[in-house]
């Protein structure tokens, strides 16, 4: 038995490359179907997502059959020509496919390291390989394996701790400053896209009040009516200042909007309740001067873009880490595998010789005459006792071969899978 | 050896370690085996209090083994009742590294040959309510101290938060310290605990002068020095109240507030005065 993977992802494909590729949900089911019915192949199992495309297989032969049979199996899919698996696809087998299931299940083979939807989108297509019936015991083994790993990864490094994007950033400041959000104020001074974003995400952390001030009223009212919030002219936003925790500024005045006395007289009317500002226009909206307030706290574009890259950089240090944990698990994984082949050939030995011997005593059973239960019991030990003294010297070799990998288990697994 | 109290330090000591890992440790660690073991510590440090106080047969926080021991004990109970309230991670790492330092003190500390002063024993066999004026002085002082160290203990969790939002650097305190406003919170409810105490504690003390000499004060440094501590925080909390100073001025006044608690704890004992015991 090995386990063979073949993929594209964004690290070796290009998107249009990846889309032609995918797999939707309309036809997967019948894909996986369609790839567990080819020959050799037992068990399948298929990710696919915009990011990358994975064919995850058992096969009962050899490992570079299955990678072929993956190859034919695309190349009927999908027109897969030779030169594309040459320059797009990776193939793995055994412990390097196991690593790179642990890897994209973990979020490190990620484009941006450590996102959490991934592990989702592989729960998702386990699922529906598991409901296709596509998938058996080893695969079951493999992906739960696969999950345990990504929860440890999780657990044990910061890899997804750090907020890579601009509003994920801001609900982290948020959070650091007023601890919950729950009863905090948002004000939203130009309702652009990365505004409303960060705004979603602060709402959905508890923020409930939301006042957006914007240019077209109109606007500010659509999205205010969306989050249950409060549409005010933009002329009038320093009236509403002082009940901001949060004010988020992207507009496109080429001046300060938000200065100084502003902000002055908000802290004065808030008893310097803390005030976070976020300033994430170009050029920028809100006067750096009043960093110099206690209790007020401001953060340009350029600040949040340095919070990010060095979250960046942290996830990738992190991810290093992570890397030796799935190294030792897809090492300890491939060797309990290997365990499981080793007992499932020795038993399969073990009741192949018992078979014999119960067959040949069966035949000869008549020539024997009436036996009383003792004599009975007796041929029963002897029996039993010639098939361990037969088999257990193989066993022993077996057992001692390196890794239970040897050539000798080849052949006794080819010998007695034959058939099968 | 006070075989109770250290068995409480064993639990401080497991539990200051324990405290640093779950510090050190970015990702969300579960701290309930903390609490459990903390909490042990301080059923093991009642006991021990309790079986001094049997033992001995007066209130055992006459000598500075016993005010040592005690202090660590009510810090641990002010942190007890706080964390039910603010679950901060950070808080812990830096009250049981404390209260274990204290607690080692107290036990490394010779017990005096004379447990009680002669002056204090007078002082307390004055009469009968002089008796319960005593103890409950020093219980309210101490258990404010406790509260201040708390206070004090918020204020720098807020500087260095606040330094970190304001040098937008976010190094590793940044993902460790509690929010802004849990610091000041923490800070803030320490600090009106503290001053309740503080201000009965000084009332039972004036009380108990009066029944013994018929004097309210005696210009003792202890009482001077109390009484600008008093001070310092009744400033700290009006202009709180008033001005709505908060953040960073408050947190700077905490600690300097705290300043004149080291005072008048520990500073009066070297001054001559009237206050000879404690």
């Amino acid at each position: 038995m090995s386990v063979v993977l073949v993929g594209i992802s964004h690290r070796t494909a290009p998107v249009e490359l990846r889309e032609q590729l995918a797999f939707g949900d309309a036809v997967l089911l019948e894909a996986l179907k369609e790839l567990v019915d080819r020959e050799t192949i037992t068990e399948g199992l298929i990710i696919s997502t915009c990011n990358r495309v994975e064919i995850l297989a058992t096969t009962s032969k050899h490992a570079m059959d299955g990678i072929t049979q993956l190859h034919e199996f695309l190349e009927r899919r999908h027109g897969c020509r030779p030169e594309m698996f040459e320059r797009h696809f990776y193939s793995f087998t055994d412990l390097e496919a196991i690593r790179h299931v642990f890897r994209v299940t973990s979020s490190l083979d990620s484009m941006v390291v450590g996102e959490p939807q991934i592990t989702g989108q592989v729960k998702q297509a386990f699922q529906l390989a598991q409901d296709a019936r596509t998938v058996g015991h080893q695969l079951n083994r493999l992906m739960s394996r696969a999950f345990a790993v990504a929860k440890r990864v999780r657990n044990e490094t910061g890899i997804g701790l750090n907020s890579v994007s601009i509003s994920f950033v801001a609900v982290e400041l948020a959070r650091r400053v007023f601890d919950t959000l729950k009863g905090a104020t948002v004000l939203l001074v130009g309702a652009g896209e990365m505004a409303e974003l960060a705004a979603r995400h602060l709402n959905s952390y508890g923020a409930e009040r939301i006042l957006i001030a914007n240019r077209t009223f109109e606007r500010a009212e659509e999205f205010a009516r969306e989050l249950n919030g409060r549409a005010i002219p933009l002329s009038e936003f320093e009236r509403n200042l002082s009940e901001a925790d949060i004010v988020l500024c992207s507009t496109g005045a080429p001046h300060f909007l938000i200065r100084p006395d502003h902000v002055h007289q908000a802290l004065n009317a808030r008893r310097n309740r803390p005030m976070l500002l976020i300033d994430i226009s170009v050029p920028r909206n809100i006067d750096p001067a009043i960093s110099a307030f206690d209790n007020v706290f401001l953060f340009d574009i350029d600040d949040l873009e340095n919070v990010i890259a060095s979250n960046i950089q942290e996830r990738e240090r992190e991810a290093l880490r992570a890397e030796a944990i799935i190294e030792g698990e897809a090492e300890r994984f491939v060797a309990s595998l290997a365990e499981g082949d080793l007992n499932q050939v020795i038993g399969a030995f073990r009741r192949e010789v018992g078979l014999i011997v119960q067959m040949e005593f069966d035949r000869s059973r008549k020539r024997l005459g009436e036996l009383s239960p003792e004599q009975e019991q007796a041929v029963h030990v002897l029996l039993n006792a010639v098939v361990n003294k037969l088999t257990l010297p193989v066993i022993k070799q077996l057992r001692e071969s390196e890794d239970g990998h040897s050539v000798l288990l080849e052949a006794w697994r080819d010998f007695y899978h034959r058939d099968k | 050896m006070d075989l109770l109290l250290l068995l409480a330090l064993l639990c401080y000591l497991a539990g200051a370690f324990y405290s640093v890992i779950i510090f050190s440790a970015r990702s969300e660690g579960p701290d309930r085996y903390l609490f459990t073991i903390i909490a042990a510590g301080f059923v093991a440090h009642t006991a021990s209090l309790a079986a001094g106080w049997a033992q001995l047969g007066h209130f055992p926080i006459v000598n500075p083994k016993e005010v040592i021991s005690f202090i660590s004990w009510a810090m641990l109970a002010h942190f007890l009742v706080i964390r039910w309230r603010y679950r901060a991670r950070a808080l812990p790492t830096f009250v049981i590294p404390l209260v274990f330092i204290l607690t080692l003190v107290s036990l490394l500390l010779p017990a005096p040959a004379r447990p009680i002063s002669a002056a204090l024993e007078g002082a307390i066999d004055a009469s009968q309510l002089t008796q319960v004026l005593f103890p409950l002085h020093v219980t309210l002082l101490i258990f404010s101290y406790a509260a201040f160290i708390i206070t004090t203990i918020g204020g720098v969790m807020y500087l260095v938060q606040e330094h970190e939002l304001k040098a937008k650097t976010f190094g590793a305190a940044f993902y460790r310290l509690p929010a802004l406003n849990t610091c000041d919170e923490i800070g803030s409810r320490s600090l009106t605990i503290g001053f309740v105490l503080l201000t009965l504690g000084i009332i039972t003390g004036i009380i108990w002068n009066n029944q013994r000499d018929g004097k309210f004060w005696h210009n003792d440094p202890k009482e001077v020095l109390a009484l600008v501590t008093w001070l310092a925080y009744m400033l700290m909390i009006h202009y709180r109240l008033t001005a709505g100073w908060r953040g960073r001025r408050i947190a700077w006044l905490s600690i300097a507030a705290f300043v004149t608690v080291l005072c008048t704890w520990i500073g009066a004992r070297y001054l001559p005065g009237y206050h000879v015991f404690g």
